[in-house]
């Protein structure tokens, strides 16, 4: 299987196109992006794709910036392949939605030249979160099938399985899938990402405790006086105050609780000065190394909800855009954020403008529960248009598939086998 | 904890459902104009009953939608200050998906409450030691409603309190001790006074969000001073949530009775039942299937002391996805089920229930499901969202609450763990449907007051105010 990459693409929006282009992605959303123009469903190893207006802005020193599209995929590498079947098989969904851009390559024209035109405009993010690193599209289709199938076989009449012998029970199971031909497979362990790439992950999981270590006496000696710098800018920092206003809480309700998960985007300014900068890109790179190292299967710190996340800086680290896909409500999402990982919200939005303020970068913050919901949804984007390969399961359920699958390998005591049959 | 409530200033229903008084009718009404809607307002503040020490044959209490502000005089921008969801209203379509307003339950098709009813300003819950008592007191209402050109939208019946709802069980067991209002403190887990009543710390150490004035607002000083010694118009108030759910009494016992058929086609009794109370997670007694798994044990009908993770963590006993144990998951789920961290996220989505069951003219039978709550997404909406109507709550895949909720339009799927492997039920239909609904706001005696002595508004009748 290979891994899971996280495209950023974000375009100018053409002068005057906006309102054009909005209208435009909510009649694409109405339609779905399943289907044609943009035939995403047919697009290999795409998870989630959204799109979505970053509208103009001024930055803090009141510098114009101008209103931009975003589109984001979540999907399995290679990038290459992606970017050829953006053009290739989305082309005229592709082309009428970056057709509202600024310099979009006229359609009809080479595709060589419109995945140039895309790659260009590709943004690098700072950190990506993958739920299960490794784990691809093709994968949790065919677990969720497995899953399917065996709950069929249990529920067909005629079984008279004895309490006391769960490992037969699942040798039963283990003999039914292997005479299934089109379930073959579930026998094996899934595919790893590929070798190279391993490679250059274990170099990253070794090297950077290693850099960190080379510089240790230097940041051992900057840290006291970066934390109290922080300190004072902490203390400069007001509460926030503004709360949502009632139209723009319903424009994002109303894309909202249709499934089983929904598209988060928050963007926002950073604050002003060289420490919150320092800050953030510091936050950003043990994020990076966390997510890649630590939080690999199903876990994020305590939130087993989020599909996939992203923090990306923009614009020259002037602003941060925050993207997800999680499970449940934008309340249950901010409650988990509130009662499970609130440091690591902190450590990363307590340097955006408007957040409620932090003490020593991890406490406060987010535990003002109502100036933390309001000032997420004060910053969130709605997302008109987007699309999920797989609407009905939560990141929950696809782990649980996978231990299904997992657990159809190997032997088992009478303990751990009832244990497995508990996850059917 | 031990915070100091101002029970003199909090309407009644937030310290007792009125147990001792086993009669009441709630009565939703809307006034003609600013002026008429604050005369009746005056009217009732005289019965409204507050939280203090309480021994009457009757109560009366008062609640307000967001239009019912509204046609009070209080401005748009004032209102924009309460709850957005209770600014929305429960019919609103977003706010429907999320509580599972859809198919059957659609609002559209409400009795009241719905986009196709009459709006409503405002409903009085009536409650009486008895029939004739109820009835005086609904004739002075009627007085109080007719003398102000004041219309009844709807007329909401409760039936006379009972051992059982609808269904067969013993409801209301689970509530929670409140700080600074129940009896019971001391025995169990205490929730924040703040969870319930605004205006006082809640379950994050912080007064949740409420309207407050500019000082010019109330220059008669009639409400407590909040922050900034601004007029604090939220607080001794709570959020409000009523709605109409019909029990489809039959549905429930034929399925129940066809899924356990004994082999030869006969109905099995004792199964029925037992099925019923997987789904419930209680026995028809309110004995909690995680204390008696096998058979219904009355001397552990009001049970409420309990967790589920140590005895039951994948739900042998009570179904993970049983009723009750949505409706109040204890310490079941994330962070560290089983510890006091489970149960500290457990408690900020709380739930105080004040409902009562009816029986219509038509024979339609069902609860006037009535809770109260500070914070209505983080409480009500997220309990009915998030637990109730999730397909994936604790890990399941594709089934609700299988008493309450709104199941696939295929069917239902009800899963009851054993060994060695699970039952799973299909093809539930859904038993209980919204019939009707509203977010209201019940404030404090002192903001009734202001409400009632609001200056300014116009006379222009209702249906042309309505936003």
């Amino acid at each position: 299987m290979p891994h899971q990459v996280a495209v950023t693409i974000r375009a100018t929006v053409a002068p005057g196109q906006v309102p054009a282009l909005r209208a435009w992605l909510a009649d694409a959303a109405r339609d779905g992006l399943a289907e044609p123009p943009f035939d995403f469903a047919r697009l290999r190893g795409l998870h989630f794709a959204k799109f979505f207006i970053l509208d103009d802005a001024a930055d803090l020193d009141g510098a114009p910036i101008p209103a931009s599209l975003v589109l984001t995929t979540e999907v399995d590498a290679p990038v290459r392949r992606h970017l050829a079947e953006l053009v290739g098989i989305a082309g005229a969904g592709i082309d009428a939605a970056f057709g509202h851009c600024t310099g979009y390559p006229p359609a009809g024209g080479w595709s060589r030249r419109r995945v140039r035109w895309l790659r260009r405009r590709m943004v690098r993010s700072g950190a990506a979160y993958v739920n299960t690193v490794g784990r691809g599209l093709e994968q949790i289709r065919q677990e969720a099938r497995l899953r399917e199938a065996l709950q069929d076989y249990l529920d067909q009449p005629g079984h008279d399985w004895p309490a006391d012998r769960p490992v037969q029970v699942r040798a039963d199971i283990r003999t039914y899938v292997a005479g299934r031909p089109d379930l073959g497979w579930a026998l094996r362990p899934p595919p790893r990402p590929r070798l190279l790439w391993r490679a250059a992950e274990l170099a990253h999981l070794i090297g950077v405790p290693l850099l960190i270590l080379a510089l240790s006496p230097a940041l051992l000696a900057g840290l006291p006086v970066w934390a109290v710098l922080l300190r004072i800018a902490e203390r400069r920092d007001g509460r926030a105050t503004e709360r949502p206003t009632p139209e723009h809480l319903r424009e994002l309700a109303s894309t909202e609780d249709f499934g089983a998960h929904n598209p988060f985007a928050v963007a926002g300014l950073i604050k002003r000065g060289w420490v919150r900068r320092l800050t953030f890109r510091a936050v950003l790179f043990l994020t990076d190394y966390a997510v890649r190292h630590v939080y690999t299967r199903a876990n994020l710190a305590g939130v087993k909800t989020i599909h996939f996340a992203r923090w990306v800086p923009l614009d020259g680290w002037r602003r941060m855009l925050f993207a997800s896909n999680y499970d449940g409500s934008v309340e249950s999402y901010n409650d988990d954020f509130i009662d499970k990982v609130w440091w690591g919200l902190n450590a990363a939005f307590g340097n955006g403008l408007g957040y409620p303020p932090t003490r020593w970068l991890f406490f406060g913050g987010a535990r003002y529960e109502q100036e933390f919901k309001y000032s997420l949804r004060v910053h969130q984007v709605q997302v008109p248009a987007w699309y999920t390969a797989y609407p009905e399961l939560t990141a929950q359920n696809i782990e649980n598939n996978a231990r299904i699958r997992d657990g159809l390998r190997g032997d088992m005591s009478p303990a751990q086998a009832q244990r497995w049959l508990g996850l059917l | 904890m031990a915070v100091t409530l101002d029970l003199d200033d909090i309407q009644g229903l937030v310290a007792r459902g009125y147990g001792q008084l086993p009669a009441a009718r709630f009565t939703a009404f809307t006034a003609p104009h600013p002026a008429a809607a604050r005369a009746l307002l005056s009217r009732l503040l005289p019965g409204i009953t507050a939280a203090g020490p309480f021994s009457a044959d009757s109560a009366c209490q008062v609640a307000y939608t967001a239009a019912g502000l509204r046609r009070l005089g209080l401005p748009q921008s004032t209102v924009d200050t309460f709850a957005a969801e209770f600014v929305a209203g429960m019919a609103e379509p977003n706010r429907s998906r999320i509580l599972g307003d859809v198919g059957g339950s659609d609002p559209g098709g409400w009795a009241w409450g719905g986009p196709q009813s009459p709006p409503i300003d405002g409903i009085v819950l009536g409650y009486a030691a008895d029939g004739s008592t109820l009835l005086r007191r609904q004739v002075e209402l009627r007085e109080h409603l007719a003398a102000t050109g004041s219309r009844v939208v709807a007329d909401l019946d409760t039936l006379e309190l009972a051992d059982a709802e609808p269904f067969g069980f013993r409801d209301g067991i689970s509530q929670p001790i409140v700080d600074g209002l129940s009896k019971s403190a001391g025995a169990g887990r205490v929730v924040a006074a703040g969870e319930f009543v605004l205006g006082y710390p809640n379950a994050y150490g912080q007064p949740t969000d409420r309207p407050l004035l500019p000082a010019p607002a109330d220059p008669h000083r009639t409400l407590p001073r909040g922050p900034d010694g601004r007029p604090d118009l939220g607080r001794n108030g709570s959020y409000l949530v009523l709605r109409q759910l019909a029990q489809d009494v039959g549905a429930f016992r034929r399925y129940t009775e066809d899924a356990t058929r004994r082999p030869d086609g006969s109905a099995d009794p004792a199964a029925r039942v037992a099925l019923a109370a997987k789904m419930v997670g209680r026995w028809p007694s309110g004995a909690p299937l995680v204390l008696a798994p096998d058979r219904d044990d009355p001397r552990l009908a009001g049970e409420n002391d309990f967790g589920y993770h140590h005895p039951d963590p994948l739900g042998l006993a009570c179904p993970l996805g049983a009723h009750v144990r949505r409706m109040n998951p204890r310490d079941s789920l994330d962070p560290r089920p089983g510890t006091d961290a489970s149960l500290d996220v457990n408690d900020r989505h709380r739930l105080l229930r004040r409902g009562r069951s009816y029986r219509t003219g038509t024979g339609e039978t069902g609860l006037h499901f009535l809770c109260l709550a500070g914070n209505l997404a983080r409480q009500f909406e997220f309990v009915q969202h998030t637990w109730l109507n999730n397909p994936a709550f604790h890990g399941r895949y594709d089934e609700t609450d299988p008493l309450v909720g709104g199941h696939h339009p295929a069917g239902g799927t009800f899963t009851a763990p054993a060994h060695p492997v699970r039952r799973r039920y299909r093809d539930l239909p859904r038993f209980v449907q919204t019939r009707g609904g509203g977010y209201f706001f019940l404030p404090g005696i002192s903001a009734l007051r202001y409400l009632a002595a609001l200056p300014g508004g116009d006379d222009r009748p209702s249906s042309t105010v309505t936003r």
